[in-house]
């Protein structure tokens, strides 16, 4: 009786960890299926970020770019699942702070003549100005300006908080008939790799 | 509503593939998506990755002279630290501290840092982050400072993907709030060891940037009253940052290397009084950090 109770429990925690077993390769996608810039000086960014994302589901990256560092950004993915082509778009995040102007309405003692508080209180409106910072995006590079690449290689002169923004269409072709949202979640990688920006021409 | 979650894509997914439905609508391709677009899914999911240390090092080292041990936590105050806020703090404050070592090329810095930093790494239950392998290779390449580099990155990183596989996203927090201070705090120090320059000062006001990103980064655990402290008081210090001065203009042609340049150029104008204010933020906000709590974590 013991011995069918933990058969049972075994198969159940299989049954229940098939779906997160099935999901785990996705952690390292971008190490294995993003091809590497051919620019030997270029190295592989930390921030570099595998993830599973579903079709028609909007997934961004947020990471920091820094001054005087060149870039390239690619993005490889399960075309099986997600389609050949994933939409790429970069965004520059900013804080911009935005002078607001509010009422605040405060009570006050009501004074008589001579100055001296009546016991009674009127209600007094003022204006305040008050500075408040809002998040702005601000878009950089969109690959459905270019052709769709699945890559991008940029010069940054500023350091930046971007977001890389994806979106997948899905495959096109036929797909399997078995009906279950699995099928439109895939593996995506992004590679970011970075040097620090060369300069052209003969140094002295 | 866009969620923010380093951690939750995976679970959202696992959730879905499990619970199956309807999949009629993911049989078929959808054309012509924009990002953006009204036809984008409304809950879209935002990841957010934090630079290493290294990269801000790699970046002052060739303009901030030699590396000072003087400037380094204490190794010994490592089990000092009991609490979990001390613990995690003080994990990302070491690790800074070995990337620096292994950067300014303090090789008998490297080892003790490699190790103390192992030990809050256990206490923080990340231990196989930092092997005894690496150690033996660190070892081996002592005088090697470019092996260093990679040892102590790769530890590092090991570590930080370590919090984010194990669902440690309150403790990841903290973490790189400890590591954003003592990055602020070595190159306040580099610039006070080096003399006032320029372009270091103009790194700390960049500063600025990933401050944003950590605090964005932390919002999801606010609901830690740990992380809540941490984040208000990182707050006093950006609203230091809000003053500055900043001036965005049209980058003046393509980049020195012919790459594209991506976005606007940003000038940063800090001015000496509030520089003198971050330094006094960072100052208070490290020296509470690093404070040794009573008992001994041994």
């Amino acid at each position: 009786m013991y011995r069918m109770h933990h058969t049972l429990t075994l198969a159940m925690v299989l049954l229940l960890a098939a779906p997160a077993m099935a999901q785990s390769p996705c952690t390292d996608y971008h190490k294995f299926n993003c091809q590497r810039s051919g620019d030997k000086r270029f190295s592989i960014n930390g921030q570099s970020k595998s993830a599973a994302i579903q079709v028609g589901n909007e997934t961004e990256l947020n990471i920091i770019i820094y001054r005087a560092q060149d870039y390239r950004i690619s993005v490889c993915a399960d075309a099986r699942i997600l389609g050949e082509e994933i939409a790429i778009r970069l965004i520059e995040k900013v804080r911009e702070p935005r002078d607001v102007e509010e009422t605040v309405v405060t009570r006050e003692p009501v004074l008589d003549a001579q100055g001296v508080p009546t016991g009674e209180t009127r209600e007094v409106r003022t204006r305040q100005k008050q500075r408040i910072f809002e998040e702005v995006e601000k878009v950089l590079w969109d690959n459905t300006a270019h052709e769709m690449a699945q890559e991008v290689e940029f010069s940054c002169t500023a350091t930046k908080r971007i977001a890389i923004q994806l979106i997948a269409s899905g495959a096109t072709d036929a797909k399997p008939r078995r009906s279950t949202k699995e099928f439109d979640i895939g593996c995506t990688g992004i590679l970011v790799e970075h040097m620090p920006t060369p300069g052209l021409g003969f140094k002295k | 509503m866009r969620t923010r979650s380093v951690i939750t894509i995976p679970l959202t997914a696992l959730l879905l593939a499990a619970c199956g439905g309807d999949g009629d609508a993911a049989q078929e391709a959808v054309p012509g998506l924009v990002i953006g677009g009204d036809d984008a899914s409304a809950s879209g999911t935002s990841l957010y990755q934090m630079p290493t240390p290294n990269e801000l090092f790699s970046l002052v080292r060739d303009m901030a002279g030699e590396g000072h041990r003087r400037m380094l936590n204490p190794a010994a105050n490592a089990d000092r630290y009991v609490s979990r806020r001390a613990r995690a703090v003080n994990f990302g404050i070491y690790s800074t501290d070995l990337v620096y070592a292994s950067y300014f090329k303090l090789n008998v810095e490297v080892a003790r840092y490699y190790l103390t930093t192992k030990k809050l790494a256990e206490s923080l239950g990340i231990a196989n982050a930092f092997t005894d392998a690496d150690f033996i290779r660190l070892e081996s390449n002592l005088t090697r400072g470019d092996s260093l580099e990679v040892i102590s990155n790769q530890a590092y990183m090991r570590a930080y993907e370590r919090l984010q596989d194990e669902d440690m996203g309150a403790v990841l927090a903290m973490v790189l709030a400890g590591g954003w201070v003592e990055s602020m705090h070595l190159v306040i120090r580099q610039i006070e060891a080096f003399g006032s320059n320029e372009s270091l000062m103009a790194r700390v006001a960049e500063q600025k940037v990933t401050l944003e990103h950590l605090l964005f980064m932390m919002a999801p655990h606010l609901d830690d009253r740990e992380v809540a402290a941490l984040h208000a008081e990182l707050g006093a210090i950006q609203a230091i940052y809000d003053g500055i001065g900043e001036v965005r203009s049209a980058p003046q042609g393509p980049s020195a290397s012919g790459r594209m340049v991506l976005g606007e150029d940003v000038r940063l104008d800090l001015s000496t009084e509030q520089y003198q204010e971050l330094v006094r933020a960072v100052d208070t906000m490290r020296g509470e950090m690093t404070r040794p709590e009573g008992g001994d974590n041994a």
